[in-house]
């Protein structure tokens, strides 16, 4: 058992490792989709938090997602704040925002609570397309982002995305994890044995705002351009449930396999976006129709194979 | 006070009609939302695709938006049941998420396959009505398609509230919202009558989508605008009572217009997400919910 | 029915239950909770469906049926806990009962004779069922089964409840319903009721068939010791 475990271990260290030196071996065009997987990776990790961990399907995550960017618009444009700094205020504020609205949000049960955090997300967009501080709905151009390599922005997302994925690991495995399995068995009975859901539930909740607020001020470095109707959209949460749901919701590795197969298709079929979300949509219905637990839950269920167990052993 | 209520004329009636728009957006969400207990998240693009099959008729035959109709509705009916049958009924009862997700992918399906099809352009169903303003009680000017909205509205409305009272089916779908095994003890097919119930549903939104391509403009992304204005209208007036969603649309119109005037027009949906927010922090269930 | 075996998800519920009914006549199935009794009725008005054996009615199989094609067979259930359409009218629910189209030419017909049976669901007819008392709305489940005019009807606890007297004019009207020639296939847990009632008796428990015979043969002690698997 120890030596499967190690084996498991080498294999990891060794893809990491190759991550880390692809700008002195890979193609442009291979940084580019890694660059983006880290991204997809980090946001798509928290999103599988809250929904495959904590039960609570969140459609808002695109409100950190543009407070995130804007945050790093804004802190390094108007202040000239150091850019890494600028992306932790952005952690912080989605932080915040989300202290804020969990009131009123964690009083909305299911679907309700999937439509409040929508809801959420278009206020937002609104009051930011009508904000004169931040340009309006004509947006920001992050000119402090051009002093920055392109190697630069790829490490900085690399090191963001493997960083989301350990925290996921590392979170699960601690006492917040054990209560959030007992969650995602059992609700009820989980209440009983002292299990607080709704603290367990919050701090998912702020642990994946932060995350995402942060990941959004690296995705704009290298976006550049931020205006609100589209940080604030839907269709940010629209490809996390896609990757989410075909890699296997509820499982370390679906996102990983999601996020990869989603920027390759992307990629792939860059000069057809909707063709590559027509498939995407269509791939995540046959997924839940034939294998709910997407892929890697598929994988698991059937082959007992898992390469980041949560689970102490 | 009477001069500041006199200015508001306007705004009120003009909420009030749009409200009636609203309203009969809504219902389509609201009966499958008490009958198979299904969130459609691919209402909105529902309403929009039948927008655009209403353009595709136009384009054949020249006439009044209102006569595509005739196509337009039976056609949403068939993809309403065929829809349901096949894609929706295989996960209901696997838990509350899988029909969510299913539904999602549907709406991001419809809006690509028009996106392909239509391109990004912004489309209208133009006709002489959708300009013209007319004289209501001598008083105000209303603009004549909000009136007409309105109007084709509140027949919709009561013409479905006779089926479900009058009819053996209507009867049937209420029965399998009120216990699917005791209808089905009953020798009621409960698959197919959520089917039907959903052709029933998209008849609506074949409706309503031909009254939203008349009154304003779309593009293939316009489903999700209408699908929260759904969502509001659902539950703002409370699941169970057609009437109920009907209120719900006028009172969201209502805050929305009012909204503008007050704040501005670039406030309008604002207006109508904060009293969406408010309903479902306070009372989910809707202000005028039966039971 | 012969030799069926019947799984609740993964519980194994019903052991290898044979039973036989001759038609017009009433057959009860005694026993104490979780003996398997309604799980017994469910499998044979189609809710549940056997994993193993065979259920033949009217010389035709009827065993993997969905509910709705029991009914166009003419099984009829009056379901436990009654499950009666609580936002449908009373003379709706009955309206119910007839879904199938063979029985909707002749709903005035069974609907005057519902009513004879019954006359106080004539006085409530558009009232919600909702609004009903406990025994009104027993009848009101027994009065739509019938709809349909089904050759079989299955009881399931219909007295649960209610009062001894409510109890006692229901049990008169099913056999009022018996003599017309509708086979009744009743669920008690009270046993005196069920052997005044029935003309055979299964006795049930844990799954598994212990004791069948006819009231009058069978002794206390034998009923006794199957109803609890001694």
């Amino acid at each position: 058992m120890d030596s499967l475990r190690s084996g498991r271990l080498y294999a990891i260290v060794l893809v990491v490792l190759a991550l880390i030196t692809l700008p002195y071996w890979a193609s442009r065009y291979w940084i580019l989709v890694i660059l983006l997987f880290s991204l997809n990776l980090g946001l798509s990790q928290m999103w599988n938090l809250l929904a495959g961990y904590s039960g609570l399907i969140s459609l808002g995550q695109q409100s950190f997602i543009g407070l995130g960017g804007y945050a790093l618009a804004v802190f390094s444009i108007y202040y000239g704040f150091p850019i890494w700094l600028s992306i932790v205020i952005g952690g912080i504020v989605s932080v915040l925002f989300a202290l804020l609205i969990s009131a009123p949000i964690f009083r909305m049960r299911g679907v309700y609570f999937a439509i409040g955090t929508w809801t959420v997300a278009e206020v937002l967009r609104i009051l930011f397309s009508n904000w004169k501080y931040v340009g309006y709905g004509m947006g920001l151009f992050v000119k402090p982002a051009y002093a920055l390599s392109f190697n630069t922005i790829y490490f900085t997302a690399l090191g963001i995305g493997i960083a989301s994925v350990a925290l996921v690991y590392f979170l699960l495995r601690s006492k917040l994890g054990l209560g959030l399995m007992a969650i995602r068995d059992e609700e009820t009975a989980s209440e009983t044995l002292g299990v607080d859901i709704f603290r367990c539930k919050l701090n998912c909740f702020l642990i994946s705002a932060g995350v995402t607020g942060a990941v959004a001020g690296v995705l704009y470095l290298h976006n550049i351009f931020i205006q609100p109707y589209s940080a604030f959209g839907i269709d940010w949460t629209v490809r996390l449930v896609f990757i989410t749901i075909i890699g296997g919701i509820g499982t370390i590795e679906g996102p990983i396999i999601g996020s990869f197969l989603y920027v390759f298709l992307h990629q792939w079929l860059s000069e057809y976006p909707s063709v590559s979300l027509l498939i995407l949509g269509s791939i995540a219905i046959g997924v839940i129709l034939i294998a709910p637990k997407g892929i890697m839950g598929t994988i698991q269920e059937k082959l007992g194979f898992e390469i980041l167990s949560p689970r102490r052993k | 006070m009477l001069s500041f209520l006199g200015e508001l004329k306007g705004p009120i009636t003009n909420g009030l009609l749009l409200g009636g728009l609203y309203g009969i957006i809504g219902i389509g969400m609201s009966m499958i939302f008490g009958i198979v207990r299904l969130v459609n998240l691919a209402h909105g693009d529902l309403v929009i695709l039948a927008s655009y099959l209403s353009l595709v008729t136009m384009s054949f035959f020249p006439v009044n938006p209102l006569f595509t109709l005739i196509i337009v509705i039976p056609a949403m009916c068939i993809i309403g049941f065929v829809v349901q049958y096949y894609l929706l009924n295989q996960v209901l009862g696997k838990g509350m998420n899988p029909p969510l997700l299913v539904a999602f992918g549907l709406s991001i399906i419809v809006q690509n396959i028009l996106l392909l099809i239509f391109t990004p352009d912004a489309r209208t169903l133009l006709t002489s009505i959708s300009v013209k303003t007319i004289p209501l009680g001598g008083f105000i000017n209303i603009p004549l398609v909000y009136l007409v909205d309105f109007i084709c509205s509140l027949v919709t409305i009561v013409l479905l509230s006779r089926f479900f009272n009058r009819t053996y089916m209507g009867k049937a779908i209420r029965a399998a919202s009120d216990d699917e095994g005791a209808a089905q003890l009953m020798g009621i097919n409960t698959k197919t009558i959520y089917a039907f119930a959903m052709a029933i549903a998209t008849g609506t939104a074949a409706v309503a989508g031909v009254l939203v391509g008349m009154t304003f403009t779309f593009y293939p992304h316009t489903g999700p605008e209408y699908l929260i204005i759904a969502f509001g209208v659902v539950i703002v007036g409370g699941l169970g009572s057609l009437l109920g969603t009907f209120l719900g649309g006028l009172i969201l119109g209502l805050a929305q217009i009012l909204g503008a005037h007050f704040l501005g027009p670039g406030f309008q949906l604002l207006s109508g997400y904060v009293i969406l927010l408010m309903v479902l922090t306070f009372k989910p269930t809707g202000l005028f919910a039966k039971g | 029915m012969q030799n069926i075996d019947v799984f609740y998800h993964d519980f194994h519920a019903l052991w290898d239950v044979s039973l036989e009914v001759e038609e017009a006549l009433v057959v009860s199935i005694i026993g104490a909770n979780g003996a398997g009794k309604s799980t017994l009725l469910n499998t044979i008005a189609g809710v549940l469906n056997p994993s193993q054996g065979t259920i033949e009615f009217h010389g035709k199989k009827i065993n993997g049926l969905m509910p709705y094609q029991a009914v166009a067979e003419g099984i009829s259930m009056v379901p436990e806990g009654r499950r009666i359409f609580p936002r449908l009218t009373v003379l709706e629910n009955l309206e119910m009962g007839c879904y199938i189209p063979k029985a909707r030419q002749k709903k005035n017909e069974v609907l005057r004779k519902i009513y004879e049976l019954f006359p106080i669901l004539e006085e409530r007819k558009n009232q919600l069922s909702v609004t009903l008392s406990g025994g009104e709305q027993q009848m009101l489940a027994v009065g739509r089964a019938l709809m349909c005019q089904p050759r079989l009807i299955l009881f399931d606890e219909i007295s649960l409840g209610l009062s001894p007297l409510v109890i006692k004019n229901i049990y008169q009207r099913v056999k009022q319903i018996n003599s017309e020639g509708i086979t009744a296939l009743l669920v008690e847990q009270d046993i005196q009721r069920s052997l005044k009632a029935a003309n055979k008796v299964y006795i049930m428990q844990s799954g598994r068939v212990r004791l069948e015979g006819r009231p009058a043969e069978l002794s206390q002690e034998d009923i006794r010791k199957a109803y609890f698997g001694l």
